[in-house]
């Protein structure tokens, strides 16, 4: 078929229709062209089998991991984590589901619809919902369900991804639940659906719609967001509009929001009903290789940590004292404690937090290590959340690969 | 309406969408580069017809090499259905067939897959 060069061609359709009427004056493109140079650009290669992947250029983003071109699936480079507790827009992760995306978007065109189970249902523009309440700002954690599934033993399929579908941002924008007052909800409302603008590229697969409960959806901390880090979001992580659902995995903030609905019985489309879930149980987890026998929609995020400053096979020299540093974070409690450990986790001690930015943001730690022989050296960290939450010293496994947060071990060489 | 006034009009509603910029925003994606593996396998002609019509190669290409051929199976059969991929059913062996001996575990070189860790 000729279409396997066209990545543009799915979404031709709807192309048109978000720019149809009337060219105005304010058109303007990033003019940004595709880099010639990527066909040779560098790899890197992931510390799990059949791992290697390109270094790709996206537009408004830096060279990313590339796990996929069509959708685009962007990884973070884990150096990246090294710069701060928050995350750069144009290293933030990538993550769509159907290839049918928007490329092309104005926003004083762009229409957010809200219908269903409301007394007003209502089309509006990105002006007129910013009028609805006072912006806020709410630094959180964005993490892909799938984040770290490459590490999975025994391996999984599914997006071999290392640890860097994750990602820290201040958000801004207003809460779902002034909206949702404002369209005024109906009685007998249960659930609240959240579609964007891509589109499965032949439109014959389930459309990428999610959903949340009521209590959820109107807790106030639920964000209809248009910025990150103070900058419009980038095209690639939902522009012009994106749904915030603190503390909870990625599949849930539905970008280039576009339709809101409010149901009076539980969503049952199949990104509820079949994707996106977990072992009904406390550790979302079965014996490796085994299947669950009952499931739900996977949620907020468990309790992880992560060393930043050093990297597998650092070199460290002996004798001096170093800082080793890190992040951690969990689904919403906050952080209450680091342990590190310098020795595979026989010793622990607690490493000192950085700056509180909000419990669903990245908490940066940092500990002195004064290395006393030459060798190789086993670094460990455990966080524990605020709820008592620990991360597991072994790892829990599920057939999909998801919520991966057992203690990782990074290897030093002391010189 | 006259054509300045609605474009005056349009200009302040633009100023006022977006915090830095109240353009249309249009990205390019950078050039694809990931093919699927050449082979003599009819399935590979099946494979440049079908899977490439809604994702790129990397989709196949990045699973574990350990991969069996039931979840090759499964996994094309997801692609036509819930997924809705116009696949006829006698090509879905052929494709299976295909995929687990150039990617799965059915390659020619696959050596016992111990994953390093």
């Amino acid at each position: 078929m000729g279409e396997q060069h066209n990545p543009d061609g799915a979404d031709r359709s709807r192309r048109s229709i978000l720019k149809g009427g009337a060219a105005i004056a304010l058109q303007g493109t990033l003019g940004m062209a595709a880099p010639a140079v990527l066909a040779a650009g560098r790899t890197i290669e992931m510390p799990f089998e059949n791992g290697q992947r390109e270094l790709v250029a996206f537009p408004q983003k830096r060279p990313l991991i590339l796990l996929t071109s069509r959708p685009p699936q962007l990884e973070t480079p884990f150096e990246v984590f090294r710069e701060g507790a928050i995350t750069p827009n144009d290293a933030f992760f990538v993550r769509y589901h159907w290839s049918g995306i928007p490329t092309n978007i104005d926003p004083a065109k762009y229409r957010l619809k809200i219908d269903g189970h409301v007394a007003n249902a209502m089309e509006l523009s990105l002006r007129e919902l910013r009028k609805i309440a006072d912006p806020v700002d709410l630094v959180a954690v964005n993490q892909c369900s799938g984040n770290s599934r490459g590490f999975f033993d025994p391996r999984v399929n599914g997006g071999q991804l290392g640890n860097g579908a994750m990602g820290n941002a201040r958000w801004t924008g207003i809460p779902l639940r002034a909206l949702l007052e404002k369209a005024g909800v109906k009685a007998g409302a249960v659930q609240v659906s959240f579609d964007g603008l891509d589109r499965s590229p032949l439109e014959t697969g389930p459309d990428f719609v999610k959903a949340l409960t009521m209590d959820h959806a109107m807790d106030g901390e639920v964000m209809l967001a248009w910025a990150m880090n103070g900058k419009d979001l980038p095209f690639l992580n939902g522009y012009p509009l994106r749904l915030v659902v603190p503390g909870h995995y990625g599949t849930y903030w539905v970008k280039h929001l576009s339709h809101i609905q409010l149901l009076d019985k539980p969503f049952d489309g199949f990104w509820m009903n079949a994707a996106y879930r977990i072992p009904a149980n406390d550790c979302a987890c079965v014996p490796p290789g085994s299947a669950p026998t009952s499931t739900v929609p996977i949620g907020r995020f468990n309790v992880r940590s992560f060393i930043t400053s050093h990297m597998q096979d650092s070199i460290v020299p002996m004798g001096q004292q170093v800082v080793v540093k890190g992040i951690a974070f969990d689904g919403g409690h906050g952080i209450q404690e680091v342990a590190f450990s310098d020795d595979g986790g026989g010793s622990w001690r607690a490493a000192s937090l950085g700056k509180d930015l909000g419990r669903y943001s990245f908490r940066e730690w940092s500990i002195a290590f004064r290395p006393a022989r030459k060798g190789t050296y086993d670094l460990r960290v455990r966080a524990k959340s605020r709820s008592g939450e620990v991360q597991p010293l072994t790892a829990n496994w599920n057939p999909a690969g998801y919520m991966r947060n057992v203690v990782e071990s990074t290897r030093v060489i002391v010189r | 309406m006259k054509r300045h006034q609605m474009l005056s009009i349009l200009a302040a509603v633009a100023a006022s969408v977006a915090t830095s910029t109240a353009i249309a925003l249009e990205i390019k994606l950078p050039q694809e580069t990931a093919m699927y593996k050449p082979s003599s396998l009819p399935g590979y002609a099946l494979a440049l017809q079908n899977c490439m019509t809604c994702h790129s190669a990397q989709y196949v290409a990045t699973q574990p090499t350990s991969s069996s051929r039931q979840y090759w199976e499964a996994t094309v059969k997801k692609m036509k259905k819930p997924f809705g991929a116009p696949l006829k059913d006698e090509d879905i062996p052929v494709i299976v067939d295909y995929l687990v001996k150039t990617y799965g575990a059915e390659r020619a070189e696959a050596a016992p897959s111990a994953a390093r860790k």
